[in-house]
């Protein structure tokens, strides 16, 4: 490579910086370049998105006439269990750490790439492959009980149920794999004078996911691999006929998958944390509280499985602890919401689209934390387990907190990533239908609970018609809206202005190089000697390092510090 | 990179107060509307616990609205005052505060406070749902794909489908599965538990509103899930004897004394084609459809122990047509592998001769070798 070449401080350190390798598939398919593949992540997961989306709108057309029959029933249940699967493990999960954390986190943290590149190509890979065995579960019958996947129904299941169990253990060993590649990434990574107090809010968000990928999902790979011996190989560890226990399974699988809601909401808390300073100009309020309260959540996280199973069979006086346990988590998410609330006051917010959908985030999100509140009541838990709010719930935190995190995190980080400006105004539109479209479909879902309309059902009775359909009829345009920005994606790489290096004049480190950045990231490794949302600040964030070479390496004779690949 | 320039005291904003005060209002005369909601007349309170969910339920409402009015009312105010304006340079910055450890601590306990009287609340209604109220009526429900099947201490045979409650009767209901794990719900009672195949849930309640309800199941069972429901009639005490003397009346026709002697195996024959050939084979206990092969059932010394534990009589054979079998039956300290689920005499619609002709019938398979 032409600039390692040409530094005579180089030689004895050539390791340090690879040539960009110059063939395309070592250059696009098979790369170990944390930028590649978390583009690689995105396209990925998009289109794990449309897929997922398009199996909702399934859904929703078969439930706008009570009777159903659009497809059979099980068809239907196959439907439903793999949009939520796609959309879960597929899509949201994969974008959140494998797309943002891989292109955005290195970047921010001034390193030229994740501590294991290797093993992050490695982490890529097993996700389309996952991917493709999950919605090839169709061809010889999709699993139908629904995401979660109880048995003793899953084990009645059709075939596709095992490959299914083979798809989710092979994208939780990706995630265990990148959690500990962020987290060593973190760790050790950070360019010179990057305390973990002058680290951007979106970085402390991967560090705790990075944690809860790492210890959650090995619960849920014991548990699909015992399902899935179960299902080929007869051991008996579900059925109860046989001394198994149908609760095991509800157990180890909520104690992932409740963390695996922070897994998909606390990046999304990292995007909106990067996006209000910047477009407010002012710094984040109560940087260290946000930090903190992400911690709090992670390790809060793991003690609060058990309230998805208040009506499963526990004894009653552990839905206590579980219930005041869940309350309590209620406290570090209203210290972020309030915290980001008061970050917009005094601001001079500009509304673009990042904007928009960060502060559509804080609305829906607050929302859907509310309604979970409710949930976390045992009493009303009871009326609640099952029904329709339950449904109404998880899209308020997962469609309104996380993909609108992601949409957030898409407007900011797109001309970074193509080094194209999208179109503003399209944005705008997308986000507006977006945000209604949203609530038309999934806020009439409340209602339909309470009144009594269960979960997973192809058929209802006829009194509840009217608000289906409206949420049938919100779902379309909530597919059409994400037409336009596929729309203004695609006329942005075509014929989208050029990027310069910070067009939102933001303070992080992947805006002080070019868009998009070169292959080694950073020529010079900088060093950081402030705090990342000092607009105000008559100090330079960035120095040079005296300690590091213009390659980021100790000069000869001193002990290596701290990393740089 | 915009010029530093010195912090100044801005005040709140605004119309802050005003914006808040007209929160206030709006949250005072929403939690006014809110306590006064009369649930019962979208979603009647038919037994005793109802109401006290709802209250919880109000309570809540009250509570999250108030938060949810703030929130979004603040971020919206906030929007408006301080948007960039066309007079603003491109260099405009906002006010360059990072956190103000007083407010922090203040919106860290508040939220803590308001917490801990939602849990407070919570445990309250949570320990009066634990009262049993005594047991006056207890009575069992079992969810089957996709049906819910009815037992009561004073009928000998099951009742599917329709379930009835007098009401002012305090009722204990243990609630399991056959099968797969289904969900025993009337949201008219507020009350909801899971069957779970091998563990016994307990749900207390007191029906009180006469009428029909919904007995609807929330856990997926499989392709008929969402038309798994039944009725549950809350009827008088006088409606609820009747009904009761009715039941009793017409399974006394069916359950007397089963003629066993009387049997005619011939006859079994052509029932064994009609409605069991479709699971069980007339071949060694382990060539299974879905039930064992029944060609040997009483001399095959390989067949695990079906009923007593020892090598199976004729009685025992009408035993399992009469009641069906839902797993070895571990309640007397017996245990063996499971062979399946089979459905009881009413789910066969197996009358007493017919019965009698069965096992006429699988007996005389053993005898001709």
């Amino acid at each position: 490579m032409a600039v390692a070449a040409a530094h005579p401080a180089i030689s004895g350190h050539e390791d340090h910086i690879h040539p960009e390798p110059e063939s395309f598939v070592a250059k696009y398919i098979f790369s170990i370049d944390a930028k590649v593949i978390g583009v690689q992540y995105m396209i990925t997961g998009l289109l794990f998105f449309i897929i997922s989306g398009l199996l909702a709108e399934v859904v929703r057309i078969q439930l706008l006439r009570p009777e159903g029959g659009f497809v059979s029933n099980d068809t239907y249940n196959g439907v439903y269990s793999l949009h939520a699967s796609g959309m879960i493990w597929m899509t949201i999960i994969p974008l959140v750490t494998g797309g943002f954390g891989n292109y955005v986190m290195p970047l921010q943290i001034g390193a030229r790439d994740v501590a294991f590149p290797w093993l992050n190509l490695v982490s890529f890979w097993l996700f389309p492959v996952a991917g493709v065995i999950l919605m090839g579960s169709f061809i010889v019958g999709a699993p139908e009980a629904g995401w979660t996947e109880y048995p003793p129904i899953s084990l009645q299941g059709p075939p596709g149920t095992s490959l299914w169990c083979v798809a989710i253990f092979l994208i939780g060993i990706s995630s265990t794999l990148t959690g500990i590649n962020f987290l060593v990434t973190i760790m050790k990574m950070r360019a010179p004078g990057m305390t973990f107090t002058r680290m951007p809010l979106f970085c402390w968000a991967q560090l705790a996911t990075a944690m809860l990928n790492m210890v959650a999902t090995t619960a849920l790979a014991g548990a699909l691999l015992a399902l899935f011996l179960e299902r080929q190989f007869n051991v008996p560890f579900y059925d109860p006929g046989r001394g198994g226990s149908p609760l095991l399974w509800q157990h180890m699988f909520w104690f992932y998958s409740h963390p695996a809601v922070y897994i998909m909401i606390l990046p999304a808390f990292g995007i909106v944390s990067e996006i209000f300073p910047t477009f407010a100009r002012k710094p984040i309020f109560g940087y260290k509280m946000i930090a903190f309260s992400s911690i709090a959540i992670a390790l809060l996280g793991f003690m609060v499985w058990a309230h998805h199973m208040f009506t499963s069979g526990m004894a009653p006086w552990l839905q206590l602890p579980f219930m005041i346990l869940t309350m309590v988590i209620a406290v570090p998410t209203g210290i972020k919401i309030f915290s980001w609330m008061a970050t917009l006051w005094g601001g001079k917010i500009e509304f673009h689209p990042a904007m928009l959908f960060a502060i559509g985030f804080l609305v829906t999100f607050s929302f859907g934390g509310i309604t979970g509140v409710f949930l976390s009541a045992v009493p009303v838990d009871l009326h609640e387990h099952g029904t329709y709010f339950v449904v109404a719930h998880i899209h308020y935190v997962l469609f309104g907190g996380s993909m609108f995190g992601i949409f957030a995190g898409v407007y900011y980080w797109w001309p970074k990533i193509t080094g194209r400006m999208m179109s503003n105004k399209l944005g705008v539109w997308h986000f507006w239908t977006t945000f209604l479209s949203f609530n038309v479909t999934f806020l009439p879902m409340h209602w339909l609970g309470l009144e009594g309309m269960p979960r997973r059902v192809a058929q209802y009775r006829p009194e509840f018609q009217f608000w289906n359909d409206v949420a049938s009829a919100g779902s379309f345009v909530l597919a059409a809206s994400t037409l336009i920005l596929i729309y203004n994606m695609a006329t942005s790489l075509l014929r989208g202005k050029k990027a310069p290096a910070n067009p939102w004049g933001a303070r992080t480190l992947e805006w002080t190089i070019s868009s998009p950045p070169p292959y080694y990231n950073f020529k010079t490794i900088p060093a950081v000697l402030k705090n990342p949302y000092d607009f105000g600040e008559p100090l330079p964030y960035l120095g040079i390092d005296p300690q590091v070479d213009e390659f980021g390496n100790p000069p000869a004779g001193q002990s290596a510090r701290p990393a740089h690949v | 990179m915009a010029q530093y320039t010195a912090p100044r005291k801005p005040g709140l904003g605004p119309g802050f107060w005003q914006v808040t005060i007209a929160m206030t209002i709006l949250n005072a005369i929403a939690s006014y509307f809110i306590a006064n909601l009369d649930i019962d007349k979208y979603l009647p309170e038919a037994a005793d616990p109802a109401s006290d969910i709802d209250a919880l339920f109000k309570f809540l409402s009250v509570v999250g609205n108030a938060i949810f009015v703030y929130v979004v009312g603040y971020i919206v105010y906030f929007c408006i005052v301080w948007r960039r304006r066309a007079s603003d340079g491109p260099d405009a910055i906002g006010i360059q505060i990072h956190d103000n450890p007083r407010l922090e601590l203040w919106w860290t306990i508040i939220p803590a406070i308001l917490m801990v009287i939602v849990a407070f609340f919570s445990v309250r209604i949570w320990i009066n749902l634990q009262n049993t109220i005594g047991d006056v009526l207890t009575m069992e429900s079992i969810g089957h794909q996709f049906k819910y099947e009815f037992r009561y201490p004073r009928l000998k045979q099951s009742v599917y489908d329709d379930m009835h409650l007098p009401a002012g009767t305090p009722v204990t209901l243990h609630v399991t599965s056959a099968d797969v794990i289904h969900s025993f719900w009337v949201p008219e009672v507020r009350l909801k538990a899971d069957m779970v195949p091998g563990l016994v849930q307990t749900l207390r309640f007191t029906p009180e509103k006469i009428g029909t309800y919904r007995i609807i199941c929330t856990e997926f069972c499989g392709r008929n899930h969402g038309n798994m429901v039944a009725t549950l009639h809350i009827d008088s005490q006088q409606d609820f004897g009747r009904w009761l003397s009715r039941q009793f009346k017409a399974q006394g026709q069916g359950s007397g004394p089963i003629a066993l002697a009387s049997g005619q195996a011939t006859a079994g024959q052509a029932l064994f084609g009609q409605k069991c050939s479709t699971c069980h084979s007339v071949g060694a206990f382990d060539q299974k459809i879905v039930g064992p092969g029944l060609g040997h059932l009483l001399d095959d010394p390989t067949h695990p122990n079906l009923v007593t534990g020892e090598k199976p009589t004729p009685a025992d054979i009408a035993h399992v047509l009469v009641n069906g079998y839902q797993g070895p039956d571990n309640s007397q300290g017996k245990s063996g592998p499971s062979i399946g689920v089979m459905p009881n005499r009413q789910a066969n619609a197996l009358s007493n001769s017919d019965i009698a002709n069965l096992t006429a019938y699988i007996v005389s398979l053993s005898q001709t070798k």
